[in-house]
């Protein structure tokens, strides 16, 4: 049953994929709510996954890296209906849906992560990973936001105003979708940084300095984006790219997360 | 010898905004360039055509290989060596005419359709008779050729739509700013083409502000556009603030340089401006389109555009194309029709005619004519007809090698109501065989302007 439901999430996420990208590329005034039809169905598969998979009462939720996968994957795609129904940005979703498809079949492999041990669970660690996997949908939305500015901007500096360039959200919508979710995201990755030490100091220290290295980093970077674009009016191509950077910072210290705990270890 | 039609010139199929600029002449020159280059060619008549996208001179002569040689010369000398060969094309005879009906109508413009090539070829046509350049076979051709884009445009659909530099310069607009309403645009100059995107601009809900190195020019463009004017020295601070600028100026030089646009990004803190330079010569240093979030685009960028959309234009042009043939052929009979000896055929044909009738009449009324009576009245007849004729033959046939002799001969034909048709199907005319010995000198980069004969 949970396999099933697995591969059949997986596979509504990929054909929404592969539609989402058709409608980019080659565009469809007829077919327009396909994708997103297909996407919502994947979304209503994953929800039901994730409710097969929540812990039994008494467990602390998000304990195991799998679930924080999953989750973050459903996120990502409830933030983009959210966003494209406030901003006609439904294109967008030949983006999103890679990164969703990409972090739940990640989570697929959560078999083999060890989950956290009972000793170091605790509500701190909730609030924690919580505040994080939000955080880290935000930061996926200005992503993608983010990737479609760099694109767009390329596309009309070197004059290619056809096809993608005209189904392409503007700039400007782009650059405030992305300024929002950065502004959203950074609280809470903030919020995440702090109650993990906490964790971190109280636990007695797992030594994660890679990944809470990397951590900081990211938060470093989302705080200098947000610094110069509130401070210093930043717009355009290299706050897109500086959220990209961050992002994929995040990502880099998911993954960390997910090696150390495939290898046995806690997060 | 018959007169004839010749062109020359480039357009933006044959050169790029770098070349067209060289030769580029402001509208309130176009006089006085014409004079200059009337009096070192050998036409009969002349006329400058010059926009953003072309230059282009026509001119009759009886000479026309020679006179399409001077065109080209005279043109040459401002290019790069060794460039006219690339950029410049030339026409003759009825290819001229069917060019000028197409160039007029919108047809061979950058953006199909546009309306403001109309008023600019009417611009030209001014400033050759100004210039004393405008006789009856380029004022004829030119006359009919704004009948024609004026049938093109109400009979088919080529100028509806979104189509327009303009509306491609809102378009741009709104994919960098999304909604436009309440956005800065700054209007810099008053070329026309600058004008009507300004004026597409501001109702999309944009405030428009006009800066121009002549105040009130300023005011007066600021009125028409719904604008409000600026004092030229506040142009960097207008800079700063605007969203969109159109730049439309007549300056030989740049004026957005990247040594002023340097201080306006930093004062724009990073917003993004979105500069459109639709003059020619161009008003932007090519390297301020390397600034971050600022973003130019020439009239030869917009041709990228206007060709996609020449696609969906494609029927209405074919159509236009129909209307435009039909105008060629009017012309042609009207050409034909001007031919003296035709008209001296005719004329004589006509009162001989009259006279005949007359003669029969009078004769069935008459009892009694004998055969030498008749001769006799049939000589009077004769001889009325020849002396009545006389004199007009005469002017006529000095008439007719005069400038303004086509008008002699179609006077003639109107006051004594000869068919246009009588003489071009009765007698082949020269202009006929003329016709078909014309052929485009160069097979030149450019397609041809029109069907085949």
């Amino acid at each position: 049953m949970k396999a099933g439901l697995f591969i059949a999430t997986a596979v509504l996420y990929a054909v929404a994929c592969i539609l989402y990208l058709l409608l980019l590329i080659r565009g469809s005034d007829r077919a327009r709510s396909v994708p997103g039809l297909v996407f919502v169905a994947a979304l209503g598969a994953h929800l039901a996954f994730l409710l097969l998979e929540a812990p039994p009462p008494g467990e602390f939720p998000l304990a195991d890296i799998s679930q924080i996968l999953s989750l973050s994957s459903f996120g990502i795609g409830i933030a983009f209906l959210m966003a494209s129904y406030r901003f006609d940005v439904t294109v967008l979703g030949a983006f999103i849906t890679p990164l969703s498809l990409m972090l739940f079949l990640a989570s697929g492999l959560g078999s083999s992560y060890a989950p956290v041990s009972p000793n170091v669970q605790s509500a701190i660690l909730s609030l924690h990973i919580g505040a994080n996997v939000v955080g880290l949908v935000a930061f996926a939305l200005a992503f993608v936001a983010g990737f479609a500015y760099v694109l767009q901007e390329h596309l009309l500096r070197r004059r290619q105003l056809s096809g993608v360039f005209q189904r392409l959200p503007s700039l400007d919508v782009l650059d405030t979708i992305g300024l929002r979710a950065v502004l959203a995201g950074f609280p809470l990755l903030t919020f995440g940084m702090i109650t993990g030490t906490f964790w971190l100091l109280r636990s007695k220290g797992s030594e994660l300095y890679v990944s809470q290295a990397l951590g900081l980093v990211a938060w470093a970077i989302f705080a200098g984006v947000i610094v110069l674009r509130v401070a210093a009016g930043w717009q355009g191509r290299k706050a897109a790219i500086g959220t990209m950077l961050g992002f994929v910072l995040t990502l880099l210290v998911l993954a960390g997360y997910a090696l150390r705990a495939a290898a046995g270890g806690s997060p | 010898m018959t007169r004839d039609f010749v062109v020359v010139g480039l357009s933006h199929r044959t050169a790029p905004v770098e070349v067209r600029e060289r030769l580029a002449v402001a509208p309130d020159r176009l006089e006085e360039e014409l004079r200059s280059l009337a009096a070192h060619g050998r036409f009969d008549e002349a006329l400058l055509i010059s926009t953003c996208n072309r230059v282009e001179l026509y001119a009759t002569s009886t000479n026309p290989i020679e006179a399409a040689q001077s065109a080209r010369e005279a043109l040459a000398t401002r290019l790069a060596d060794g460039a006219a060969d690339q950029v410049l094309y030339q026409e003759r005879g009825i290819d001229v005419v069917r060019h000028v009906f197409r160039v007029a109508s919108s047809l061979d413009s950058l953006v199909v359709g546009e309306p403001q090539i109309l008023g600019q070829v009417k611009e030209a046509f001014d400033a050759a008779k100004g210039a004393g350049m405008m006789g009856t076979l380029l004022g004829r051709c030119f006359t009919q050729a704004f009948a024609a884009a004026k049938r093109v445009r109400s009979e088919t659909g080529i100028a509806e739509g979104t189509v327009s530099v303009s509306s491609i310069a809102c378009e741009l607009a709104r994919k960098i700013f999304g909604n436009l309403e309440g956005r800065r645009t700054l209007l810099l100059g008053a070329g026309e083409m600058g004008e009507s995107a300004a004026r597409s601009l501001r109702q999309t809900g944009a405030q428009l502000h006009v800066i121009n190195r002549s105040d009130e020019r300023a005011h007066v463009l600021a009125e028409a556009c719904g604008g409000q004017p600026v004092p030229f020295e506040r142009l960097s601070v207008e800079l700063a603030d605007a969203d969109v600028v159109i730049a439309s100026t007549a300056s030989p030089k740049f004026i957005l340089t990247p040594e002023l646009m340097k201080g306006v990004v930093r004062s724009r803190r990073h917003r993004p401006l979105f500069i459109i330079d639709i003059a020619v010569p161009r008003d932007v240093d090519p390297r301020v389109g390397n600034m971050d979030n600022v973003f130019v685009y020439d009239v030869d960028d917009l041709q990228q555009v206007a060709e996609e959309n020449l696609a969906v234009r494609a029927r209405e042009a074919a159509q236009a194309e129909r209307i435009i043939e039909e105008e060629v052929e009017s012309f042609l009979r009207w050409r034909r029709s001007l031919e003296l000896a035709p008209t001296i055929v005719a004329l004589r044909k006509r009162f001989g005619q009259i006279a005949d009738e007359e003669l029969q009449r009078a004769l069935s009324r008459l009892e009694a004519v004998t055969p030498s009576d008749r001769v006799v009245l049939e000589a009077m007849g004769r001889s009325m007809v020849n002396k009545l004729l006389h004199q007009p033959m005469t002017q006529l046939k000095a008439g007719a090698g005069e400038p303004d002799g086509a008008l002699l001969i179609d006077a003639v034909r109107r006051l004594f109501a000869i068919p246009e048709e009588s003489s071009a199907s009765e007698e082949p005319s020269e202009e006929t065989s003329d016709e078909k010995r014309v052929r485009p000198l160069t097979a030149a980069a450019t397609p041809s302007t029109g069907e085949p004969k």
